[in-house]
């Protein structure tokens, strides 16, 4: 039993962090080692490329993260620009939305609303839109209010789109505190305004900070609605790499890579932060733990 | 922000509006004919509906072996969730470009692997017949831990004196799997695959990233709705192309509120 159940996860294991693992490895060399056609697995620090022809070796070298900071042929910005275009749309969009949604989750979760069932419907619907059945209409909206191409635009959209993930997990979190405790701060005299500030809000810290995490990442990650509203000014670094495929120097795979660690770099990280919320997360707060 | 590009989609759809901005007027139903008679119609449907069929398949059933082989202590348990978690948690569109240079098929890595083990290299990108297996593929590596994520959840969730039970009544052990381990799972399980279902509807960053929007073999609904309207121009028809992809998403989510409702019922009454 256990040497079967360690040929089901080693094998796994092996073949799910490959491509991350040679990503890191693709980031540290230079142009040619990337689309040699014998494949290079062994870093080393020497100088100078007189390697055999079918060496594995490969000379390291932080030369594509230098590069980073300097626009790939073809192109009239550096990857920084764009890297600082996600992180603003990607921090005020989620701000919006865990604001917003804390307070709607607290509506839904404490008072009785007609119709409770069919809005937390309604509100969840919009996160089963793919974004290129409706965006269609947002794009002539943009356009007549000037909106497209604007990192408003993004933000807007995003806030919009992550409330719907944002009010379901946070009516979980808010679902979980006890009532005694502000019924408690209004019988002391509190108004309700100011039981949510300084019984709820303390309380949902946490729920509010995963929340806040799952949001940021959808959209960090978010490439439909990023690529066909903003494929000029604030493009994001998703649209950025899309757009470098067809390169006419060839696509630059090194600062690819290297870009693309800096890139997933802070999702990890989260992930690793908010792994006992994972599922939580994944499943709209539909499964707790 | 949610409820009126829906209603200015339906009504786009009546119209013969185009992306460069020309006077717009009703057609009536004219957009869906065209669209119902369009051959490359049926085939983004049926390209769609195989890319649903076989990467939840696929990824239900791998995601469920993974969590039976990790559901005991198993040495260093979280480190290998949390390595295996990762994929799921990165961007899809940019993984995927990635993935171009690993399935190159003169210099990227995978097709050299193949070769030092004399295996054939067939050419993932360019050759008809694989390229939607090479996104079905990159879809499967980044989707299997979130079944496997569900799958554990419904796995620890099952009470250890049934299985004590069982064993004082010598069930056999796949007589255990079959009547006690998979039906206790399955609520989850179908939670997981309506999820995956309504997500792998979606499909458009992988194939953008992978063949480009407008390959015949690969063309999802949402990669043909990014063709019509920002290669064609045709907005109406795009529209129109919305609400059909719409119909079908609501319906599944329609399914997923409902089954979430009986779940909630059915533990609340287990711990009644």
């Amino acid at each position: 039993m256990r040497l079967a159940r360690a040929l089901v996860i080693v094998p796994y294991l092996v073949l799910a962090t490959l491509p991350l693992g040679w990503l890191a490895l693709t980031s540290f060399k230079s142009y040619e080692d990337t689309i040699s056609a014998h494949a290079k697995f062994v870093p080393g620090t020497e100088a100078g490329g007189a390697r055999a022809e079918g060496s594995v070796k490969f000379t390291a070298t932080v030369d594509a993260y230098r590069k980073l900071s300097q626009p790939v042929a073809g192109t009239t910005r550096d990857f920084y620009h764009y890297l600082g275009n996600s992180v603003l749309i990607g921090l005020l969009s989620t701000l919006a939305a865990v604001c917003l949604a804390t307070l709607c989750a607290y509506g839904f979760s404490r008072f009785r609303i007609p119709g409770t069932k069919d809005w937390l419907f309604f509100v969840l619907s919009t996160r089963f839109l793919p974004p290129l059945a409706v965006v269609v209409p947002v794009l002539i909206m943009y356009r007549r209010f000037g909106l497209e191409n604007t990192h408003l635009g993004l933000i807007l959209l995003y806030t919009s789109f992550n409330l719907s993930l944002a009010v379901w997990l946070m009516k979980g979190f808010i679902d979980e505190i006890p009532r005694a405790f502000e019924e408690a701060a209004l019988v002391d005299g509190y108004q309700r305004p100011a039981a949510f500030l300084r019984i709820i809000v303390p309380q949902a810290a946490t729920g509010m900070a995963v929340t806040a995490v799952f949001c940021l990442i959808s959209s960090w990650n978010e490439f439909g609605f990023a690529m066909t509203l903003n494929n000029y000014e604030a493009k994001t670094v998703p649209v950025y790499f899309a757009g470098l495929q067809g390169n006419i120097d060839g696509v630059p795979w090194p600062q690819i890579a290297a870009g693309m660690m800096i890139f997933v770099a802070p999702i990890v990280l989260f992930t690793v932060l908010v792994r006992k919320h994972l599922l939580r997360g994944v499943t709209f707060g539909t499964i707790k733990q | 922000m949610n409820l009126f590009p829906l209603l200015f989609n339906v009504y786009l759809s009546f119209t013969n509006a185009d992306l460069s901005g020309g006077p717009v007027q009703l057609v009536g139903a004219r957009n869906y004919t065209v669209l119902f008679s369009q051959a490359k119609y049926a085939n983004a449907l049926t390209t769609t509906a195989l890319f649903v069929l076989l990467s939840v398949s696929i990824e239900l059933v791998l995601g469920f072996v993974l969590a039976l082989a990790l559901r005991d202590r198993v040495p260093g348990k979280p480190v290998v969730l949390t390595l295996l978690l990762v994929p799921m948690m990165l961007c899809p569109v940019v993984l995927s470009l990635f993935w171009n240079l690993i399935l190159n098929g003169h210099y990227g890595v995978l097709n050299q692997l193949l070769s030092t083990l004399h295996l054939p290299q067939p050419q993932w990108l360019t050759d008809d017949d694989l390229k939607l297996v090479s996104i079905l593929l990159v879809d499967v590596w980044m989707w299997t831990p979130f079944m496997m994520l569900i799958s554990l959840a419904g796995l620890n969730a099952i009470p250890k004196h049934i299985y004590e039970a069982a064993e004082i009544d010598r069930a056999g052990r796949f007589m255990v799997f079959r009547t006690i381990t998979l039906p206790m799972c399955a609520p989850l399980l179908g939670l997981a695959v309506l999820l995956r279902a309504t997500d792998a509807l979606k499909q458009f960053d992988l194939v953008m990233a992978i063949t480009g929007p407008n390959d015949a073999t690969t063309q999802t609904l949402s990669a043909r709705i990014y063709q019509v309207v920002f290669r064609d121009y045709k907005v109406g028809l795009g529209a129109a192309y919305g609400v059909v992809v719409l119909v079908a998403v609501i319906a599944v989510a329609t399914i997923f509120v409902r089954y979430i409702d009986t779940l909630n019922r059915r533990t609340g009454k287990a711990q009644a």
